[in-house]
C-alpha cells in the first residue's frame, strides 16, 4: 500500500477540496453558490450510493429513502419540537442508521437482485406512508423556517460532503474493512471460508451508506426550506445518483464524484435551455445509463482517465481478465 | 360479511392477471438470472400498442393479444443479444450491470411513452366490457364482469401453454437445463444463446400481451409500469425466486390482498400492507412461501 502521503490520487482529492472551501471567497454570486452545493450535494449522493454498489456489489435503488428520512426527521423535529438545526440533522443520521439495519437484516442476507427489488420496493412504500400520515403533511409537504445565508449551506455541505469521502476513502481504501467489503462482493463463499462475517459487514456497510445520505437530506430540508414527498423521497432522486455513479465508474470513490459532476452540469444546462422538453431528461438519463453499461462498464474515469493515466506511466499491459463472480 | 365472496372472488381475478405477467418474469429470471426491472415498462408499452391498434385500426382488442404479441417478441429477440452481451462481460459485476442496464432501459421506455402518450389515464374499450354475470341466492350475491372473467382464462391458457413448452418440449428441455446448470448445458449441446434469445422473446411478448389485457380490464396510463413491475417482483418473491409452481398460489394471494384493502380497508395502504408481508417472507422465509426458491 503506498503511504499515505505520497497517495497521488488522495493528495488531488483533499487538494481540490481546499479549492472548494476557497470558492465563497473568490464569487460573489448566489447562484453559483447553490449550483456548487446542489453539486456536493450530488457528489454525496452517488458516493454514498458506492459503497453498497461499487464496494459490496449491492445496487441500492431505493437510496432516496434514507435522503427522505434524513429530510423528513430533520423538517418534523425542527418545525414539530423546535429542536436546533444540528441536534435535528443527527437525530435525523440516527434513524437512518436505525432503519438501515432493520432493513438490513433480512435483505442483505440474500443476493444482489433480492436487495435491489427489496429496497427499491421499500423507498416507494415509504413513500407512499408519507404521503398517507398526517405528521408529514402528506402531499402539502412541508415548509420549515426559511434561513437564507448561502454561505452557511454552502459550508455545511461542503463540509458533510468533504467529511464523508474522506472517512469512505480511510475506511474502503487504506483500512481492511474496503477489502473485507471487495472479498464478499467478488465471492462470498470463499469470504465466508476466510472467516468474515458477510452479513454483518454488508449491514456495516449499509449503515456506512445510509448515514452520510441522511445528513445531505436534512441539510437539504432546511436549505430548499420545503420539502414534499416527491422531491425528498421521489425515485428521480436515486435514479440520477445511480447514472452518476455507472456513468463516472463504480467501485472507486473518485469514480461517482467525476459522474456526479458531470451529470450534473449537464442537467444544470439542460434545464436552463430546454426545459420545456421536461421528459427528455428521462429518456437521456437512461439512455447514458444503458449505454455505460455496454459500452462503458468502468465508467468514464476506467474508460478514459485511468487508462491515459496507465498508458502514460508505462507501456500498455495486457487487461487482466478477471471472470466477473456474481455477487 | 356479504361482500366476502364477492371480494374473493375479484381477488382471484385480479391475481390471475399477476400469474400472467408473472410467470414469464420468472422463468426468465431462472434462466438468465437477471431481473427486468423493466418489466412494468413492458406492461405499459404492450398496453399502447393495444390502445392505439384499436384506436386507429378499430380492431377489437382481443384480437390485437396475438399482434402485440408477435411485435414484442420481435422485441424481445433483437433486444436479448445486448443483454447478453453484458452479461458475459469479464469485468466487474456482469448480472449487477445487466440489472442496472434493465433498469436504464426502464427508464428510456418510461421517457418515451410519456413523451409521446401524455400523461392522461386511458382504458380500451371492448365489445365485452359491458357484460357481466350476476348469480344471487339469498343474502349471497357475485358479479363477475366478463372482461375480468377473460383474464382469468386467459391466465389459465397461458399457464397451460408455458407448462407444455416447458415439459414436453425440445426448447423447455434446453431451458430447464440451462436454468439447472448453464455449462452443463453447453456441453450437451444446447445452444445457450439462441434459447435465451427465444425464451426472452417470449417473455416481452407474454408481458406486453398482458399489458393489452390489463388496459381492457384496468387502465392504461404512462405511469402504471411501478406498480406492476412491484407486483411482479411481489409474486416471484413471495413464491420463491426461480420456482415457477409456487407463481400462481402467490399471485392470487396478492390478488386477494389486494381485493380485501380495497373492500375492507384503506387502499391507500395496500402498497404498505404488501410490503410489509414481503419484510416478513424475506425475514422468516428467505426462499419463499414454498421454501423452494433460491436464496
Amino acid at each position: 500500500m503506498t503511504p499515505l502521503l505520497k497517495d497521488r490520487r488522495l493528495i488531488v482529492s483533499a487538494a481540490v477540496f481546499l479549492l472548494c472551501l476557497g470558492i465563497p471567497a473568490a464569487v460573489r454570486d448566489t447562484f453559483v453558490l447553490r449550483m456548487c452545493t446542489e453539486a456536493f450535494m450530488w457528489i454525496g449522493l452517488a458516493v454514498t450510493l458506492d459503497v453498497m454498489a461499487g464496494y459490496t456489489g449491492y445496487l441500492n435503488f431505493g437510496h432516496q429513502a434514507f435522503f427522505g428520512i434524513g429530510a423528513y426527521a430533520t423538517a418534523i423535529l425542527m418545525m414539530k419540537s423546535h429542536w436546533p438545526f444540528p441536534l435535528a440533522l443527527a437525530a435525523g443520521g440516527a434513524l437512518a442508521a436505525a432503519a438501515a439495519l432493520v432493513i438490513g437484516i433480512p435483505t442483505l442476507r440474500l443476493k444482489g437482485s433480492y436487495f435491489a427489488i427489496a429496497v427499491w420496493a421499500l423507498a416507494r412504500a415509504i413513500q407512499q406512508f408519507a404521503l398517507i400520515v398526517t405528521f408529514t403533511g402528506g402531499p402539502d409537504g412541508m415548509r420549515l423556517t426559511a434561513f437564507l445565508d448561502p454561505r452557511f449551506f454552502f459550508y455545511v455541505m461542503l463540509g458533510i460532503v468533504g467529511a464523508t469521502f474522506f472517512a469512505l476513502w480511510f475506511l474502503l481504501e487504506r483500512a481492511p474493512f474496503g477489502l473485507k467489503l471487495k472479498a464478499i462482493r467478488e465471492d462470498q463463499e470463499s469470504a465466508k471460508a476466510l472467516g468474515l462475517n458477510p452479513t454483518t459487514l454488508k449491514i456495516q456497510a449499509f449503515i456506512l451508506s445510509a448515514v452520510p445520505t441522511a445528513l445531505i437530506g436534512g441539510v437539504f430540508a432546511y436549505w430548499v426550506t420545503f420539502i414534499d414527498p416527491s422531491s425528498t423521497l421521489g425515485d428521480l432522486i436515486s435514479d440520477q445518483a445511480i447514472v452518476m455513479l455507472v456513468f463516472g465508474g463504480m467501485g472507486t470513490l473518485i469514480g461517482p464524484v467525476i459522474g456526479a459532476v458531470l451529470i450534473f452540469s449537464f442537467k444544470t444546462l439542460f434545464w436552463a435551455y430546454l426545459s420545456q422538453y421536461e421528459v427528455l431528461y428521462i429518456i437521456i438519463l437512461g439512455a447514458v445509463i444503458a449505454a455505460s453499461v455496454v459500452f462503458m462498464p468502468d465508467g468514464v474515469l476506467g474508460r478514459f482517465i485511468r487508462k491515459g493515466l496507465r498508458r502514460a506511466a508505462r507501456p500498455e499491459a495486457p487487461p487482466a481478465a478477471a471472470a466477473g463472480k456474481e455477487a | 360479511m356479504e361482500l366476502l365472496p364477492q371480494a374473493l372472488v375479484d381477488g382471484i381475478m385480479l391475481g390471475a392477471i399477476y400469474i400472467a405477467i408473472a410467470i414469464a418474469f420468472s422463468l426468465v429470471f431462472g434462466v438468465l438470472h437477471v431481473i427486468d426491472f423493466a418489466v412494468g415498462e413492458w406492461i405499459m408499452l404492450g398496453a399502447f400498442a393495444g390502445f392505439y391498434l384499436n384506436l386507429w385500426a378499430k380492431i377489437d382488442p382481443f384480437l390485437t393479444l396475438p399482434i402485440v404479441f408477435v411485435v414484442f417478441c420481435g422485441v424481445g429477440y433483437l433486444l436479448q443479444p445486448v443483454i447478453q452481451r453484458v452479461l458475459s462481460g469479464h469485468k466487474g459485476n456482469p448480472l449487477l450491470m445487466a440489472l442496472v442496464f434493465t433498469f436504464g432501459l426502464g427508464m428510456i421506455f418510461r421517457g418515451t411513452a410519456q413523451t409521446f402518450f401524455g400523461f392522461y389515464s386511458h382504458s380500451i374499450p371492448s365489445h365485452f366490457s359491458n357484460g357481466s354475470f350476476f348469480f344471487e341466492k339469498g343474502a349471497f350475491f357475485l358479479t363477475i364482469s366478463s372482461v375480468r372473467l377473460a383474464g382469468l382464462i386467459y391466465a389459465g391458457l397461458i399457464t397451460l401453454i408455458l407448462n407444455y413448452l416447458l415439459k414436453y418440449t425440445d426448447f423447455g428441455l434446453a431451458v430447464r437445463a440451462l436454468a439447472q446448470n448453464k455449462e452443463a448445458a453447453g456441453l450437451m449441446g444446447v445452444n445457450n444463446r439462441r434459447t435465451n434469445k427465444v425464451l426472452y422473446a417470449l417473455y416481452t411478448g407474454i408481458t406486453a400481451m398482458t399489458g393489452v389485457l390489463i388496459g381492457i380490464i384496468i387502465s392504461v396510463n404512462t405511469k402504471m409500469g411501478a406498480e406492476y413491475s412491484i407486483f411482479a417482483f411481489f409474486v416471484v418473491v413471495l413464491a420463491g425466486m426461480g420456482y415457477l409452481a409456487g407463481v400462481p398460489a402467490a399471485a392470487l394471494l396478492l390478488g386477494i390482498i389486494q381485493s380485501m384493502f380495497l373492500v375492507y380497508l384503506d387502499p391507500g395502504w395496500t402498497l404498505l400492507a404488501v410490503f410489509g408481508i414481503l419484510y416478513l417472507i424475506l425475514v422468516v422465509s428467505p426462499t419463499g412461501l414454498f421454501g423452494k426458491g433460491w436464496v
